[in-house]
């Protein structure tokens, strides 16, 4: 059914940016050139990425190899239905977020090594989508740790500094991690090529399959904040909003998400792996963080905070879907790439529009503020809903999914684990939608304006994304058939899930 | 006999001539030595690349001096192993580039056209050392390149050097007596220099000969290679000799005690207990230098004496690598020699640089260095991504060759080891490069610097390319690496 067919897009797309980043870095001095281009760096890209959209969904998969840099270590490009769906969305909100940054960050210090390293981060963050063997998802995996560190210190000061540090500490941790997880992998397998559902022998000996699922998941599970792994990602909000934005609401984390589902359904494959077991386990953790990290975030005052612990809760969400090991669930899974980053997007960057106008980020600093930026509040208010679950919002479609994968995989217990975080997830938002649009505002907050066109239409697009996902998923050129392909392919199935 | 056969010793007679040379020609003149000597190194990078490219037409072949031959004559061999002459000649000659603005401020002027002959003959040394085919040369070499190199580090200004350099001695002439004694016990022993000759003629029924000089060779190249524990001499060698000396010492000099090893090795093919206790031995003490190392490094504020604790470590890396005794550690081992010498150097030059503008080289005094120096700090960022082996850049390959290696042969701990050196070395590393991007100077030193003279940056970048090239032709690399150690390492 797949036709695998050459093609120089899955190299260009990644190099689009890195050539960007390579204008940025040595040219990029005036503000003008490096804002056109960035601006045009992520337009090619964008449609670069979009181009390859209807060839994929006829089937086709689009592939670039280099030779082998060492005995069996190729880099190889291969761009399957789940690496588009993750480029597509990293790629879109690329052209977001830049327009965003470049408001956003006006009259910040070294703006070009921040620009410059921002369009590093999407190179790699595509190389990751389109990596055709583990190895090269590895590679970009690192280069994507390594250039996101720039960006989290941008503030120099001893707080970035300390956050720069345990971002470090975690992220080499992990990479060191999936290094042994790849050794052992290109030992056992002999392989490492993302291009079947499952590489592994199933006679294998136990301990090495256990051992390999251990480092693999442990290594990415950083990335994907994974409890108790995750302590780096509510530290790395000191980093400017359009880097949290971008990095820690979807590339950089969405890139350890995206690593697990390569490692569930295209290293060990869900049949392999519904016979080992180890699933279960994974998703009880999953399970665990979803509510444990909603009771932290709960507790936060400070806006960004509590977006950093619902993101942790949200990821989860992806690795539990994925553990189930049903087609629904894998489809909720992939789905939710797309579906947590358009929300969690569109509240950043709301709080980033709150603080340039207002200067506050505490929650109970923004009393009266939904009449004083009516559109960005509405936004977040819609945003908002989304994460509780509410039909005809994208949020409702990963939960209807997820619900059904869990009934149909005999984990029942789980629907009652959404119930119950969706009333977390309510229980921390609404009383920021309530507060803005319902309390009295001081006297200052009566001057403050609503957010420049700049900061509001990112905002507004990704606001109507999560529209658009809830309401016409099914709609002709949506991802959406994307990720039914996707799960198709992990468990070899012909018909949609 | 093609053309090309008298072309062998020159690879080693070219620097050496061409260095005692110096002193007597260029004696006033610190410039014309310098001219001199680049032209030298370049000479004897084109002689390793002539012989290379007969050996891949050829494959191994050898060279009787005097037209007396094997064995007994004085025979010179150039095999897979020694074709390594051309990265190190290259590497040599890129430090001696580097050296025209550097030692004239390092380096005494009365001192510099010795320093230029002490480089050639260093480089010699080394050059000669790796394709000698009997055991009384080696022993030759070996003191040439090691009085050389004594010499090269108390070149530097100060007191310190001269001390540093004391103490290297005192290793290193311990290390080449053991060397020479062993070369005794197998010449007594067997009747033959010659070491093919020899390995043909040792009678393993009699173990204590042969445990002897066993013991000479490993202890005496251990010391040589500076694997843990008799590293003691490398941290102040490589920390107090000028900045181009100390790219050369980490780069060839250390790896020379590797490459006796495997050289020796091949005498005592039938000894295999004992072969087997050494080389668990090997991977032991390799496996404790590199950690150890890594985490001496990690604790050093001088940055000098950081490089100089990493190579220990990498050193140990090629030590679990050969101990593993198998292709693919041990192809690794092979590859990593190089290529570390090439990161080390890329590292110790671009050091050095800072040094030449700045006069600093503690890590907290680099703040900001990277507004003033950008090229330099550039190199000596991407060095230090390299040595902790980001892929795709040449500190990898070794690497994943020697943990596919420890798998291969069962021991996963090692594995570890090699993964958990490179986690700590990355974390130096951006220790450094969060000093020179990421804080404001702290200096006024730094400030006031300019970036270095061409002279300084150009080879600095080249070594870097070098760091990336190495990388991404890995594939090539550890096929020929794999190669060469096949004649020590029987599949």
């Amino acid at each position: 059914m797949t036709v695998e067919v050459f093609d120089l897009r899955p190299v260009l797309a990644p190099l689009v940016s890195f050539a960007c980043a390579g204008l940025v870095l040595l040219l990029g001095s005036s503000a003008r050139w490096r804002a056109a281009g960035s601006l045009a760096a992520a337009g090619i890209k964008f449609a670069i990425v979009w181009s390859m959209l209807p060839g994929s969904l006829a089937g086709q998969v689009y592939g670039f190899t280099f030779g082998e840099i060492l005995p069996g270590l190729s880099i190889e490009f291969r761009v399957d239905a789940l690496g588009l769906f993750f480029a597509l969305v990293s790629s879109t909100l690329w052209v977001m977020t830049t327009l965003y940054a470049l408001a956003y960050m006006r009259g910040s210090h070294s703006l070009r090594r921040f620009f410059g390293f921002f369009a590093l981060c999407v190179s790699t963050t595509v190389g990751i989508a389109f990596a055709g063997n583990l190895f090269t998802l590895f590679v970009f995996y690192e280069l994507l740790a390594l250039f996101t560190y720039p960006l989290l210190i941008h503030g120099e000061d001893l707080a970035a500094r300390r956050a720069g540090r345990k971002y470090l500490v975690y992220t080499l941790m992990g990479g060191g991690l999936i290094l042994a997880g790849l050794v052992l992998l290109q030992f056992t397998a002999g392989t490492l090529s993302l291009a079947e559902a499952g590489i592994l022998d199933p006679a294998t000996d136990r301990r090495v399959l256990l051992t390999l699922f251990v480092l693999l998941v442990a290594g990415f599970g950083v990335k994907a904040a994974i409890m108790p792994l995750h302590a780096w990602l509510p530290a790395a909000m000191v980093a400017p909003t359009p880097v949290s934005a971008l990095l820690h609401a979807v590339a950089a984390v969405k890139a350890g998400s995206f690593g697990l589902l390569r490692v569930i359904y295209n290293i060990f494959g869900v049949d392999l792996l519904g016979e080992l077991g180890y699933g279960v386990w994974l998703s009880a953790l999953a399970g665990f963080t979803i509510i444990a990290a909603s009771l932290v975030a709960l507790r936060q005052e400070r806006l960004k905070a509590r977006l950093a612990w619902s993101t942790v809760s949200q990821l989860s969400y992806i690795t539990l879907a994925a553990t189930l090991l049903a087609p629904a669930a894998a489809l909720a899974a992939v789905l939710h790439i797309a579906n947590q980053a358009f929300a969690k997007i569109t509240m950043f960057f709301v709080a980033g529009a709150i603080e340039r106008s207002t200067g506050r980020t505490g929650i109970s600093e923004l009393s009266g503020i939904g009449w004083r930026m009516p559109w960005t509040m509405t936004a977040f208010t819609v945003a908002a809903l989304s994460f509780m679950g509410v039909p005809l919002l994208a949020g409702f479609v990963t939960k209807w999914y997820l619900a059904l994968g869990a009934l149909r995989s005999g984990y029942g217990g789980y629907v009652a684990l959404l119930a119950v975080s969706g009333l977390l997830n309510a229980a921390y938002w609404l009383p920021i939608v309530y507060r803005a649009f319902f309390r009295p505002g001081d006297d200052e907050m009566s001057e403050a304006r609503e957010a420049p066109w700049m900061l509001l239409g990112p905002i507004l697009v990704c606001t109507g994304y999560v529209l658009l996902l809830g309401i016409g998923a099914q709609a002709p050129a949506m991802p959406f058939s994307l990720a039914e392909s996707a799960a198709r392919f992990a468990f070899g199935l012909e018909v949609p899930p | 006999m093609s053309r090309w056969s008298h072309w062998l010793p020159l690879v080693a007679l070219v620097p050496v001539v061409g260095g005692a040379l110096v002193p007597v020609l260029f004696r006033r003149h610190g410039r014309a030595a310098y001219a001199w000597t680049v032209v030298v190194a370049a000479s004897t990078t084109l002689v390793a690349v002539m012989l290379m490219q007969r050996l891949s037409v050829e494959g191994p072949f050898s060279y009787a001096a005097g037209g007396w031959l094997a064995p007994y004559g004085i025979e010179l061999r150039f095999d897979r192993i020694a074709a390594i002459t051309i990265p190190f000649s290259l590497i040599a000659g890129l430090a001696m580039v580097f050296s025209r603005a550097y030692a004239e401020r390092a380096v005494d002027p009365a001192r510099v056209p010795f320093y230029y002959a002490l480089l050639l003959i260093n480089l010699g040394g080394v050059n000669g050392f790796l394709i000698t085919g009997d055991l009384f040369n080696l022993f030759v070499f070996v003191e040439i390149f090691s009085v050389s190199a004594y010499a090269l580090v108390a070149t530097a200004r100060g007191p310190v050097p001269g001390l540093a350099a004391l103490q290297y001695l005192l290793f290193g002439a311990v290390s080449s007596l053991l060397v020479l004694f062993a070369v005794g016990v197998v010449f007594a022993h067997t009747g033959s220099l010659n070491l093919e000759d020899a390995a043909g003629r040792m009678d393993f029924s009699k173990p204590m000969p042969v445990a002897l000089a066993l013991g000479g060779f490993a202890i005496g190249f251990a010391v040589k290679a500076a694997l843990f524990p008799v590293h003691l001499w490398l941290p102040d060698a490589h920390a107090a000799a000028p900045a181009p000396v100390s790219a050369i010492l980490s780069a060839l000099v250390v790896k020379t005690g590797v490459v006796g090893m495997l050289r020796t090795f091949e005498l005592f093919a039938g000894a295999e207990a004992m072969l087997s206790t050494l080389f668990t031995l090997l991977i032991w003490l390799g496996a404790l230098g590199a950690l150890g190392g890594a985490v001496m490094a990690f604790v050093q504020r001088d940055i000098k004496l950081m490089l100089a604790y990493s190579t220990v470590t990498n050193i140990g890396y090629v030590f679990i690598g050969l101990g593993l005794a198998n292709l693919n550690a041990a192809g690794g081992a092979g590859v990593h020699v190089v290529n570390h010498a090439v990161i080390k150097t890329t590292l110790f030059l671009a050091v050095g640089a800072v040094i030449h503008r700045t006069g600093l080289r503690d890590i907290d005094d680099l703040r900001g260095l990277s507004r003033r120096m950008p090229l330099t700090a550039f190199a000596l960022a991407f060095g230090l991504m390299a040595l902790a082996g980001i892929p795709p850049t040449a500190g990898f390959v070794g690497k994943w060759q020697i943990a596919l290696g420890a798998l291969e042969a069962g021991r996963p701990g090692l594995m570890a080891v090699v993964i958990i050196g490179g986690v700590l070395v990355l974390a130096y590393g951006i220790r450094v490069i969060n000093a020179m991007y990421f804080r404001a100077p702290a200096s006024v030193r730094v400030l006031g610097a300019d970036e270095a003279p061409a002279s300084m940056w150009l080879p600095v970048l080249i070594l870097a390319a070098g760091c990336l090239a190495l990388g991404l032709a890995g594939r090539m690399t550890v096929d020929f690496a794999m190669m060469a150690m096949r004649s020590v390492y029987p599949p």
